[in-house]
């Protein structure tokens, strides 16, 4: 009875801190977030994640598409479907073309283009003409095409039209052309100018020819024109959308911070709470222990240990907690040390309780709510420990990180190139899920502390 | 005589603690050391093959092959290869506490040394430079908000120090590296975004100096930046409590000034558990030092943990994991003899 008035009155007592009650509400709203990410992105988006082709279709190093709210024009990707195919075809030779045209009302050109045949049987050939707002053509060739390919800027094939193109308005040799260049060839206003002239705006036509040995069959071809920005977050440079990996990083996170929080906090608390609680040489040795806890550079060594045994979200999470159970247990001793002087323990000696039985009725009790306030706070330093070990390469494998996704940034120069979104977003996840916690257990905190020492 | 007595358990404590965490290290890498000494020995053995041939020794390539085959085999055994495992043991971390780190796969020293000894030496200095001049930074500052924030219980800054604390507990150190330069480095300009020094580095002393605290200033600010809350935080906590002891009030009904009463009275007391605090805090910002120095290029253990994790070399790893093992210990224990120095129960034998 009575304790459950003082669990009521700590209860009380937490709703009076609204940063409590914030972090509550944050918490409520993560794990909602990290069920629905559960749910609705399956296992296999981690191994699409690894697989630079699956990302093809998207724009690469672009920001969100809400830049576009604050005076940035960044259009976005437009599909353009080839589905009306003419031709003809006898038994020596065939050939099928198909038109699309856009309306292109932005000062600048999309980042890339994008040219997806698709067809079944052997094609010789694919070639794009390009009508210009002007009336200029461009047109670009592929040879030996392969069916459901994605061909853009890069492709050697598709940069010589290109340049030629350049070549034929300015009238001089080019040795090599950039993507820039070879945007400005296929949107800028012609003329010897025509690499840094301004964007045509108005309608393009853009058609495209297939030309094989035999009857082919067409479908679902399409030219993409890749847009400077994507989804909520953008994207990184191998066009995986921030916003996703930002999402499916979530519930490793949750899972990384609590699994080493439970484990390293309670067994930190019995770890130092039987130091304290015993006393003499078992004190001794059991605090030498979380010496030799605390002095171990954690980090190396899970990176060391990591090139033996691979690591799981399991044994990550052990390894963690291993390493932070010392710091707690030292808390926990000092808190058992104050306990042990109290009268009740003594009276306990006296009637000749025994030491388990003393130890479970009068000093865990009175640890539990010290644990709840650091299992909370330790959530936190789990969750940035996974991150900060994801971010330095070290991470199971399979699955999408916060601190993978900044590792990349970093390889990939992003601050250098001014890609922020690819840093941003990634680091306020981490923030935003362990805040909540931090929230809570200082929250906690405060409602326990005085409790303890008052006791 | 009390603190010789204490120099010498702490001493016997520390050292025993340093052997039996690299005993874990030991049994953590064990397969992987393996694997390392073995390419040591080979790349050892095929040094010694090398230097024989170029040398003209006169010795047919039979006896080359002998010579260098026998050479491997006393490189083998030096560590205890094809022995039971506590002779094994023995003489590998015999070898490990006489800095035989093997040589590394691919990684060098800026002087060509192939020998994690000599990798591991040469980025050293600079992760002690970074690392210490932080913490002193940390441990200064911290201790001065927290006592001011102590002072003036519910004014604005004892209001602000646990909301730095959650800073301090929520966000990774090495993303406020990244918006930091961002910031300073891309968007303002006006400091360098990573490295230790310009390139080429400036004549003189004097300009040498200054490049290198520019160089120094934005790691330096998001360690600082990650760990001066919590700190602050802890020497807030213990003062409020100490505050609350009997004695404080006895001083102040003696008609003390509350500065005196607060240096004299308080502080005096609260400083073994602020010693004993300072010591957890360098030992739990240790990890976020690293990683700091991943983000700002500086060339110290953390850049070379992370290199040689991006290029899989081994011995590089399990060398610097050691070598931190060994620096953050002999800090540690630095920090604790300060600890009994400062603390006057200690001295007198008590």
């Amino acid at each position: 009875m009575e304790t459950q008035s003082t669990d009521r009155s700590y209860l009380r007592e937490f709703l009076k801190s609204k940063s409590g009650v914030v972090g509550v509400v944050m918490l409520v709203l993560l794990i909602a977030t990290s069920l629905y990410v559960i749910i609705a992105i399956p296992q296999s988006e981690a191994y699409k994640w690894q697989n630079p082709a699956a990302w093809q279709g998207n724009p690469t190093s672009v920001p969100p598409a809400w830049v576009n709210y604050f005076g940035v024009d960044a259009p976005q990707t437009v599909d353009l479907s080839l589905n009306s195919w003419a031709g003809s075809s006898s038994s020596s030779s065939a050939a099928y073309s198909a038109s699309v045209s856009f309306t292109w009302k932005h000062g600048v050109p999309p980042s890339n283009l994008l040219v997806v045949p698709n067809f079944s049987g052997n094609a010789y050939e694919v070639d794009v003409i390009w009508t210009k707002p002007d009336g200029n053509m461009v047109q670009i060739g592929l040879s030996s095409p392969v069916s459901g390919i994605g061909y853009d800027l890069t492709t050697a094939s598709i940069r010589q039209g290109l340049v030629q193109y350049i070549q034929s308005q300015t009238h001089t040799l080019i040795e090599s052309v950039g993507p820039a260049g070879e945007l400005a060839a296929l949107f800028n206003d012609d003329g010897p100018n025509i690499l840094n002239s301004s964007v045509q705006q108005g309608t393009y036509i853009v058609t495209v020819q297939v030309v094989g040995n035999q009857a082919l069959s067409l479908s679902n071809s399409k030219v993409t024109l890749l847009g400077d920005s994507y989804g909520t977050m953008g994207t990184d440079s191998e066009g995986r959308p921030i916003d996703l990996g930002v999402l499916a990083g979530l519930p490793w996170g949750l899972e990384i911070g609590v699994l080493s929080a439970v484990v390293g906090v309670v067994g930190g608390v019995f770890w130092g709470g039987l130091a304290g609680f015993f006393g003499g040489w078992r004190d001794k040795l059991l605090s030498w222990g979380m010496l030799v806890g605390i002095a171990i550079p954690s980090l190396a060594f899970i990176i060391a240990i990591s090139y033996t045994f691979p690591l799981t979200l399991l044994t990550e999470a052990l390894l963690i907690a291993v390493f932070s159970a010392p710091f707690f247990g030292i808390i926990a001793r000092s808190v058992t040390l104050s306990i042990r002087s109290q009268t009740y323990v003594e009276a306990d000696k006296a009637m000749g309780v025994s030491a388990a039985r003393t130890f479970f009725t009068h000093f865990l009790p009175r640890l539990t709510p010290v644990t709840i306030a650091f299992t909370a706070l330790s959530v936190s330093a789990g969750i940035i420990f996974g991150e900060t070990l994801a971010f330095l390469g070290i991470e199971p494998a399979n699955v999408i990180t916060w601190g993978g996704i900044l590792n990349d940034a970093i390889s990939f120069d992003a601050s250098v190139h001014g890609w922020w979104w690819w840093v941003l977003f990634p680091g306020i996840m981490i923030i935003v899920s362990s805040l909540p916690f931090v929230l809570v257990g200082f929250a906690l905190d405060r409602v326990v502390a005085p409790r303890v020492s008052a006791k | 005589m009390g603190y010789a007595r204490f120099l010498v358990t702490k001493t016997a404590s520390y050292v025993l603690a340093l052997f039996a965490s690299v005993s874990l290290l030991y049994v953590g890498i064990y397969p992987s050391l393996q694997k390392v000494i073995q390419g040591s020995a080979n790349e050892a053995a095929s040094d010694f093959q090398r230097t024989l041939i170029k040398d003209h020794s006169g010795m047919s390539l039979a006896q080359v092959t002998q010579a260098v085959a026998t050479y491997k085999a006393t490189y083998l055994n030096g560590f205890g290869f094809n022995q039971p495992f506590p002779i094994k043991f023995s003489l590998q971390i015999v070898n490990l506490f006489e800095f035989h780190l093997g040589s590394a796969y691919f990684l060098q020293a800026p002087n060509g040394s192939k020998q994690v000894l000599d990798i591991v030496v040469a980025y050293l200095p600079n992760t002690i430079l970074l690392f210490t001049t932080g913490t002193l930074l940390v441990v200064a500052v911290g201790a001065l908000l927290g006592l001011l924030a102590a002072r003036s219980a519910g004014g604005m800054l004892d209001r602000s120090v646990p909301i730095i604390a959650v800073v301090h507990s929520s966000i990774p150190a090495f993303w406020i590296g990244f918006i930091l330069i961002a910031y300073f480095a891309y968007s303002l300009n006006i400091l360098p975004s990573g490295g230790i020094s310009s390139v080429p580095p400036p004549a003189g002393l004097l300009p040498n100096f200054a490049d290198l605290m520019a160089h120094m200033t934005l790691p330096l600010a998001s360690f600082f930046i990650v760990n001066v809350g919590g700190f602050a935080y802890i020497v807030r906590s213990l003062v409020v409590s100490t505050m609350g002891e009997d004695f404080v009030t006895t001083a102040r009904a003696r008609g003390m000034t509350e500065r005196r009463v607060l240096f004299k009275h308080v502080l005096r007391t609260a400083s073994p558990s602020l010693a004993t605090q300072s010591i957890l805090a360098v030992a739990g910002s240790f990890g976020g030092a690293l990683t700091t120095e991943v983000v700002f290029r500086w060339p110290g253990l953390g850049r070379l943990t992370f290199i040689a994790i991006t290029q899989n070399d081994l011995p590089v790893i399990i060398g610097s994991t050691f070598v931190l093992t060994i620096i953050l210990f002999l800090g540690l224990y630095i920090g604790e003899l300060t600890y009994g120095f400062l603390d006057p129960r200690i001295k007198t034998g008590d």
